[in-house]
């Protein structure tokens, strides 16, 4: 079976300088000639392709070799990766950013990244702290080295800094960019103005700036961004949420005539005003696609859990945070933390919402799969990327029946005013298809082993201590609303009204 | 692209491949910074099996290709050609239905 990106050629490597004819242009206009290339007359009529890694080459058709003939690509379980790539990771000291930076270092990827510690103020902020403690960045890079032997090249730069970013790009030339620079949160955007401005200047106008860099600097380079499956909402007229555009057997039928709906985006109703920022992002990045021929993944990512990754675990300065309270803290992760602090498990409204969500390890896999089989130029392309979906309070009960059969915890769940302007029951027809099928990704990760191990960790005397301090930050106040209190009980489940079942199979 | 059956065509292979065909060819003008383009092979690699034999359906990339885009005036993309004979039967642009792309290939047998 050959390795999914086996095939891909010169046209999707990062490596690779475009010369020749090359015309940007949209559907619908007409053609240019534009010559960007180095005056050779084969360049004169045709796109070629010009080696950075091999200029020895010269001009060639970028059609003419694949990543599995290339010598500069070598093989993975992830597929054919290229040797020392150069990834550059935007908020490199998160919770994914740190992970993926260990990950791919293993991987024998050069790491640069950076970071303004704009998570670690915000969640100091609002009062509350990472479980895991975390170290700070100069002993995380020490230990990188010295456990795993990985060198990060990491700079302390904002991704509003357009200036220094610039020149870092320029010195380091990526061959892959991860987004992760973004505020992840919706309710810290809904805390006040000043937050939601906070929140859409860090995240639009942020990566505003990065596309405008990358079409001047490196406009080969993959531009991987953390989307949110959240962009979709979840339409009560049960329509599939689609990997970001029709199909292209979608068609629209109006007044008996029909139309092929198939490429373009589909509908987006985001519910936060962070939600909104994503959107926006998506809007730019699919513009900047069409415009300059840059080739991104658009990432949708399901809800996160999970605790550690096979690098973090290799020693506690390389820990990865690890937050449970309402802004940061990811559901998973939060009623694992009510269950180790003996608080009942929160659900908001019926705890009827249906969520996608992936383990943390799961979403590096991915990650590592869209590096290694870059878009074509110009390519937009979206991936959903979530590796199941439940109800919250299906996921509840699966923590609380796991917390009480294999660690004896006594857990309640409690259901609680829902503080955000949502359904609460909605039909709900993800399709996620596109990385099973197209990048050769196997969720590794069970939702079951993965609470078992988040409970494992955090009952030690240690975490439980820190997860008490905080447990009070847990229970939501942010009201989209904008009113100033703390939600209500509406009803206590007991153990004994617990459904017994297994989580639903739609893994 | 074009790792199923559909056949890559080039500016250097369009004559042999479409206008000399004894079947009539479905011919897909693709670039690979339009997204109707990139949803609808799937479809593509369908109708190819579909009517394995008696219909070709090709796909050429109108960036590497500007020789033939020029002569057949694309602008709007995708464009869907079909040649039959050497001459060209029936032209649709833009994203089309998998109903209407089989409505293309039908028309001709």
């Amino acid at each position: 079976m050959p390795l999914h990106n086996a095939n891909l050629t010169c046209w999707n490597c990062p490596a690779v300088d475009l010369a020749g004819k090359v015309d940007f242009r949209a559907c619908g206009q007409s053609t240019n000639s534009k010559d960007i290339g180095s005056g050779c007359s084969n360049s004169d009529s045709y796109i070629m392709a010009e080696c950075k890694r091999r200029p020895e080459l010269g001009l060639f058709d970028p059609m003419s070799i694949t990543f599995k003939e290339c010598p500069q690509y070598k093989e993975t379980p992830y597929g054919y990766l290229l040797k020392d790539m150069r990834v550059l990771i935007l908020g490199l000291d998160g919770y994914l950013g740190w992970s993926l930076a260990l990950h791919l270092g293993a991987l024998g990827c050069q790491i640069s990244g950076i970071d303004n510690y704009n998570r670690r103020d915000w969640v100091m902020e609002r009062g509350a702290h990472s479980i895991l403690p975390i170290a700070r960045m100069t002993e995380r890079l020490q230990a990188a080295e010295e456990a795993l032997g990985i060198t990060i090249n990491f700079r302390k730069m904002d991704l509003l800094d357009r200036q220094n970013l610039k020149e870092f790009l320029d010195e380091i030339k990526p061959e892959a960019i991860v987004h992760y620079a973004e505020c992840p949160s919706a309710p810290y955007s809904m805390i006040d103005v000043d937050h939601a401005v906070t929140v859409q200047q860090n995240n639009v106008i942020g990566t505003l700036g990065l596309l405008f860099l990358l079409r001047d600097i490196c406009p080969q380079t993959t531009l991987l961004k953390l989307g949110t499956m959240g962009e979709y909402g979840t339409p009560l007229t049960g329509r599939p949420l689609f990997e970001g555009m029709f199909p292209a057997d979608a068609v629209l039928q109006w007044r008996g005539r029909e139309w092929s709906m198939g490429g373009e985006l589909t509908p987006r109703d985001p519910s936060s005003f962070y939600h909104v920022s994503k959107v926006q992002d998506t809007f730019n990045i699919y513009e900047a696609c069409k415009y300059w021929w840059l080739r991104s993944y658009d990432i949708m990512q399901g809800v996160i859990f999970g605790i550690h990754t096979a690098q973090t675990q290799t020693d506690p300065r390389l820990n990865t945070r690890f937050d449970i309270d309402e802004w940061f803290g990811t559901v998973v992760n939060r009623f694992v933390a009510q269950a180790v602090a003996g608080i009942p498990l929160t659900l908001y409204g019926s705890g009827e919402q249906k969520r996608g969500f992936i383990a943390l390890e799961d979403s590096l896999q991915c990650m590592t799969r869209l590096i290694c089989a870059p878009p074509e130029l110009g390519e937009y392309a979206v991936v959903n990327q979530m590796s199941g979906y439940y109800t919250l309070r299906d996921l509840a009960e699966t923590v609380a029946r796991i917390a009480q059969k294999e660690f004896k915890l006594p857990v309640k769940i409690q259901r609680v005013e829902n503080p955000r302007v949502e359904a609460d029951r909605h039909p709900f027809e993800p399709i996620f298809e596109r990385l099973q099928n197209d990048f050769s990704f196997t969720p590794s990760i069970t939702l079951d082993n993965a609470i078992f191990q988040m409970l494992d960790i955090l009952l030690s005397p240690e975490m439980k201590s820190r997860i008490v301090q905080k447990q009070h930050l847990i229970i939501p106040k942010t009201w989209w609303s904008g009113v100033k209190k703390k939600v209500e009980s509406i009803e206590i489940l007991e153990p004994s009204k617990m459904s017994n079942k297994n989580i639903p199979s739609n893994e | 692209m074009n790792n199923g059956n559909s056949i890559r065509l080039t500016d250097s292979n369009f004559h042999d491949e479409v206008l000399k065909s004894d079947i009539p060819v479905l011919v897909d003008f693709w670039a690979s910074w339009c997204t109707p383009c990139k949803m609808s092979e799937p479809i593509l690699e369908e109708i190819s099996h579909d009517y394995s034999g008696k219909v070709k359906v090709s796909r050429i990339n109108v960036d590497q290709n500007p020789d033939t885009s020029m002569k057949y005036s694309i602008m709007g993309l995708p464009t869907y050609i079909v040649f039959h004979l050497g001459n060209e039967v029936e032209r649709r642009v833009g994203a089309q239905s998998k109903k209407q792309l089989y409505q293309m290939v039908n028309h001709l047998l």
